[in-house]
């Protein structure tokens, strides 16, 4: 297949500057990040920008990608054991539902995400706090 | 911000104060210099000689904590010299007259002390600012990362109000933001206090509005700011208690002041779920972990640092072996499961939703996203010819119910924790230039890595390094109240003898260990940027340098890092 172009908006800083991704998508793999023509960034970037993406292939430089769900099944101090996404989910819906009935809403804490996640996933997350858990307790690191 | 970065360089003068955009945002920074290859005059305040210092006309080298008071004396001088701009003050402002009588008292010789700044250079920047015409302020974390911090964004509203310098084209005052989306999570109301389109908790007709949309009864009471949580795990009564923290994005465990107490609290926590894409300090200490697509494998909307709203694309799939979903897909799931059904297809169908609770946003469609690729809000219609807002209070209208400005009479406050005997340095924490907030990405990119690696470095003036008898690249030891961490020296003429500075994404060189969880009382930004230390100098360097290589391979082996690489390394 031939190479495959997507623009996307940097994911490091509020300067919010165009990229343009050329892509091997036989490989599912990123050849190349180049400046696109964004308004504030006129086709330049930093070096963040222009070389700040491989981390996504997972190289272990650092850390590791989470690639499954996990959960510590033998409570505190366990390991932590792979699961399914349906355990995962359920696992998490009940023991927030056990927390509110016996605390209340106000004893689960939510955080947004002002990282990659994205305006929708920031919207999902205090309506899941506001409607689903029933409180106000959702904040992000816009303080920090 | 409440002009557009494309606006910077059209000023006739910047204000840069405690912003350092040439490490922070290098490609915001690259406007200043524009500004100033047009002919704009240059005003920098920051303690460090910073890259904006070497281009600008005047450097305010002031005191760490001293903000406030060079405002009001700033102030002081432009209402003593008769160069306010008062039809402006008149007719779209009040509160002038209390401002007036406050800052009598910030002459400019009354705080050269504290601020350690000759009083001709203060009244020189008063009047470059008040007389330029056109003067645009830019800040940075250098305001907001005090325990007096709101009051100093005030503070510096009153210079524009006072001035005339807002509403209009390359004026006004740009909070120029860090984080990629911390602009669209605030729009958003990851908030403890206002639902997306920043419209209050408090505010009856808005709850009554979220309640009809979302079909469930409403809470009217504000939530905890994420930098209380600690208190509410720790200390406050068992009623009051947090007991579970679902954690998206975000790495408390190394991000947050003083890491003694943010652990505890972390450890303390009946049920901690971390949602992210790498294992972090934080995801150490969780009882479930959701694994979650990065950037570039999916879609959505990022709102940069001027209000403007941008496509992200899904570029590429997760790797094969990877069984992650989408955040929003994580969090619909377990809303479900929870009796409160979340179904949507796509991001556009969830944009959709919000766009329409949120006035200022109506009219920002994913249509004109792709046709415009930015578009600022307020874009309160879906007409097309509605491309957005690029600078706010036009002709002097402001978001107050009356429509006008109000000025802030407050005095300056000193910093929290002062230099003492024991901790006779000031600390402060700032930014690298390759690495982004908690590194979890960029610690990941192998040129970025090779840039910068652990244990970072403590910026010292050459003379405290002599005093000391510590070398470039020495490991040293950095002590305050609460903690310790090892860094390498970093001699620079660039800052103060009297205070020294870390960057805060190392692990080893953990400069959250030290720093104080003192908080504005408004914004509860904590004091990043003031707290004692003392620097120690490490007379076996040999053992130094290996506790650091064991320390880092400690953190790596129980986070389950594989030594040689990932698959695909």
């Amino acid at each position: 297949m031939p190479i495959k172009e997507v623009q996307t908006t940097c994911s490091y800083c509020g300067a919010g500057c165009q990229i343009l991704f050329k892509v091997d998508p036989d490989q599912n793999k990123i050849l190349e990040a180049v400046p696109a023509q964004g308004r504030t960034n006129e086709g330049t970037l930093c070096l963040k920008g222009h070389y700040g993406w491989d981390y996504i292939n997972d190289p272990q430089i650092l850390t590791k990608r989470l690639k499954k769900p996990m959960i510590r099944q033998g409570g505190k101090g366990a390991p932590l054991v792979e699961v399914s996404w349906d355990e995962a989910v359920n696992h998490v819906a009940s023991r927030l539902s056990e927390i509110k009935a016996k605390h209340g809403p106000d004893a689960i804490m939510c955080t947004g995400s002002a990282r990659g996640a994205g305006n929708e996933a920031n919207y999902i997350m205090q309506k899941f706090a506001r409607a689903t858990i029933g409180t106000n307790n959702v904040d992000h690191c816009a303080r920090i | 911000m409440s002009n557009g970065v494309h606006e910077i360089e059209d000023a006739k003068l910047l204000l840069v104060f405690g912003y350092n955009g040439a490490d922070s945002h290098p490609i915001v920074a690259r406007r200043i210099v524009r500004a100033k290859r047009k002919g704009a005059q240059i005003i920098c305040v920051d303690p460090r000689r910073i890259e904006t210092a070497r281009i600008a006309d005047l450097h305010l080298q002031l005191k760490n904590g001293s903000n406030l008071a060079l405002v009001n004396s700033l102030a002081h001088v432009i209402i003593e010299e008769g160069l306010t701009d008062n039809a402006f003050i008149a007719e779209r402002s009040h509160g002038f007259d209390e401002l007036k009588e406050l800052v009598k008292k910030y002459s400019p010789e009354a705080v050269a002390d504290i601020t350690q700044i000759h009083p001709d250079d203060i009244r020189k920047a008063a009047r470059l600012y008040a007389t330029s015409g056109q003067s645009m302020i830019l800040y940075g974390m250098g305001v907001c990362q005090f325990a007096q911090a709101v009051n100093v964004v005030k503070g510096l509203a009153n210079l524009a109000i006072m001035t005339g310098n807002f509403g209009r084209w390359g004026v006004g005052i740009g909070p120029v933001r860090g984080q990629n989306n911390v602009q669209g999570a605030c729009d958003m109301g990851a908030l403890p206090n206002s639902y997306p389109g920043y419209q209050n908790v408090t505010i009856p007709e808005v709850q009554a509005k979220f309640e009809k949309a979302w079909g469930v009864p409403l809470s009217n009471k504000v939530g905890v700011p994420l930098t209380h949580v600690p208190r509410y795990v720790l200390h406050e009564p068992e009623d009051k208690k947090i007991r579970a923290y679902y954690v998206f994005g975000e790495d408390p465990a190394q991000s947050d002041p003083d890491l003694n107490e943010v652990r505890e609290s972390l450890e303390k926590l009946e049920f901690l779920v971390v949602q992210d894409i790498y294992m972090t300090r934080t995801s150490q200490y969780a009882d479930v972990i959701l694994p979650a697509t990065g950037w570039n494998e999916h879609d959505g909307v990022f709102t940069c640092c001027d209000r403007g709203f941008q496509r992200i694309r899904k570029v590429i799939n997760p790797p094969p072996d990877a069984d992650v979903l989408t955040d929003w897909d994580i969090i619909s799931r377990i809303s479900t499961a929870m009796g409160y059904p979340m179904k949507y297809k796509n991001t556009e169908e969830i944009w959709n939703e919000l766009i329409d609770l949120c006035p200022n946003f109506t009219g920002a469609t994913y249509e004109k996203m792709e046709k415009y690729v930015n578009v600022q809000w307020p874009c309160r219609s879906k007409d097309l010819a509605d491309k957005g807002t690029s600078f706010l209070h036009k002709d002097g209208h402001f978001a107050n119910p009356d429509g006008k400005a109000k000025f802030s009479a407050v005095d300056w406050l000193p910093p929290t924790e002062k230099e003492n005997q024991e901790f006779p340095l000031i600390f402060s924490t700032n930014r690298e230039v390759g690495h982004y907030s908690a590194r979890s990405m960029t610690g990941n990119c192998r040129l970025l890595r090779n840039l910068e690696d652990e244990p970072g470095w403590i910026q010292m003036n050459p003379a405290l390094c002599q005093e000391l008898g510590v070398k470039e690249g020495e490991l040293v030891k950095v002590v305050s109240k609460r903690g310790h961490c090892v860094t390498r020296c970093l001699p620079t003429e660039r800052v103060k003898k009297q205070a020294v500075y870390m960057t805060y994404q190392w692990w080893i060189g953990a400069c959250n260990e030290l720093t104080i969880a003192a908080l504005d009382p408004i914004s509860n930004t904590p004091e990043y940027k003031y707290c004692a230390c003392r620097v120690e100098k490490i007379k076996n360097q040999v053992w130094a340098e290996k506790y650091v290589l064991e320390e880092y391979a400690k953190i790596r082996a129980a986070m389950g890092v594989n030594p040689k690489g990932g698959q695909t390394a």
